[in-house]
């Protein structure tokens, strides 16, 4: 088994912070999101896997992971270029996947239970794809799957008016090699993409057997602000509690606090997990950092109120206001106004940046 | 819709015919390999396909 993570994309929904870098390394409890893909696939015993690269964030997506031997698999770059599909993107990885079957994991998802029973639900029979879905109280606004008591996928539908049941698919599949035939037959769609979901449509319609997989835990595609804070909530809610760093005599803290060795919690601070603070960091006195907050490397946090919110690196934050549900890309500077003449916001704001003062 | 691809020789890495089109000539994506990829490296047979139906690989 081999698997293929998919990190194209443009990331438009995440600007500004996209701007700069590709959608799938923004930090959820500071970990990249791409990461989190890597390691449910080596969870499941899968060591070799492509990483599908589109037009932006290559040279970035390949910085930081390099050959991958630090978490243990073997990386292969798989340059697909335009946009065309996740069809496209799963035919570009077909000489790297050869006779293997493989999972395909869309690389800005987080599973909660990751994709070991997916992979087991798909080697227990005779196959040639499996499809994650999960239960959601509005279909019509998903991919959803009709299928019978055994988990057999009868058909699937795309946004459909009456949907046939409650389980919409979550972009984590498995394959064997049957799906490139499959994806030779497709035509670009109404949007120029070749359509995944056309794709496996085509292997029913050749009278293969596909398999269904419910996933129980919270799925979360992290494509908009308000989806990383709900991830960064989710993962917070099950780190564990290591205080490597300093704390100081008199700094004031509860819940569970990940904090990095190079972290320092300065007296008079008061923190409330669950917290993520990373190397570097500095939380100086009179400031809390409530729940739900990861703060990531190299930031200095004074004077302020913040909870619920992602600082993503490298920033200094001292505004004496609270700052909540709220996502701070890498250098960014907010600071208090006052004291200035004349009195007001002062404000550099990129495009597609989203404020509420 | 036929997908047509090159793997890089030294590393491995896979290229898809509309990026090795576009740059004709191009160092191979992979940061730390300089091998040098053509469009011309592709068969005659995939180089004609691809250019008869260009539109297919757009966006």
């Amino acid at each position: 088994m081999k698997g293929i993570i998919l990190a194209g994309g443009r990331g438009t929904r995440l600007r500004p912070i996209t701007h700069t870098g590709p959608k799938q390394l923004v930090p959820v409890a500071n970990k990249p999101v791409l990461e989190y893909a890597i390691e449910d696939l080596k969870d499941a015993g899968i060591t070799e896997i492509g990483v599908v690269l589109g037009n932006l964030g290559r040279e970035a997506i390949q910085q930081h992971l390099g050959d991958c031997s630090e978490y243990g698999v073997e990386i292969t770059y798989i340059i697909q270029g335009n946009p065309l599909g996740l069809a496209h993107a799963a035919g570009c990885a077909r000489e790297f996947v050869g006779d293997d079957d493989f999972v395909m994991y869309l690389g800005d998802n987080i599973l909660d239970n990751g994709v070991v029973e997916l992979v087991e639900s798909f080697e227990a029979g005779d196959y040639a794809a499996g499809i994650a879905l999960q239960r959601v109280a509005n279909p019509e606004q998903f991919g959803v799957a009709d299928v019978d008591e055994n988990g057999n996928v009868l058909k699937l539908v795309e946004k459909p008016d009456d949907p046939p049941s409650n389980l919409a698919l979550i972009g984590m599949y498995v394959f064997s090699p049957a799906i490139f035939d499959a994806i030779e037959t497709l035509e670009p769609s109404w949007r120029g993409e070749l359509e995944i979901t056309d794709a496996i449509q085509s292997l029913l319609q050749d009278g293969h057997a596909i398999d269904s997989h419910v996933v129980e835990g919270w799925w979360k595609d992290t494509g908009k602000p308000e989806d990383i804070l709900e991830a960064n909530r989710l993962v917070l809610e099950t780190i564990d509690d290591t205080r490597n760093g300093t704390i100081e005599t008199n700094a004031e803290i509860s819940g569970t606090i990940d904090l990095a060795e190079s972290a320092t919690i300065e007296s008079g601070a008061v923190v409330r997990g669950p917290v993520s603070i990373a190397e570097g960091t500095t939380i100086k006195s009179d400031t809390y950092v409530g729940p739900f907050t990861s703060i990531g490397k190299d930031c200095e946090v004074e004077h302020t109120h913040i909870e619920n919110s992602v600082i993503i690196g490298e920033s200094e934050v001292s505004a004496s206001g609270k700052i909540v549900d709220s996502l701070i890309g890498r250098n960014a500077q907010v600071k208090s106004a006052e004291g200035l003449l004349p009195e007001g916001r002062r404000l550099v704001v990129g495009e597609n940046s989203n404020l509420k003062l | 819709m036929r997908i047509i691809t090159h793997t890089c020789p030294d590393c491995g890495t896979v290229v898809a015919a509309n990026e090795l089109e576009k740059n004709r000539v191009m160092k191979c994506p992979r940061l730390d390999c300089n091998t040098v990829l053509r469009f011309e490296d592709l068969p005659d047979s995939e180089r004609e396909h691809f250019l008869e139906h260009r539109d297919q690989y757009q966006i």
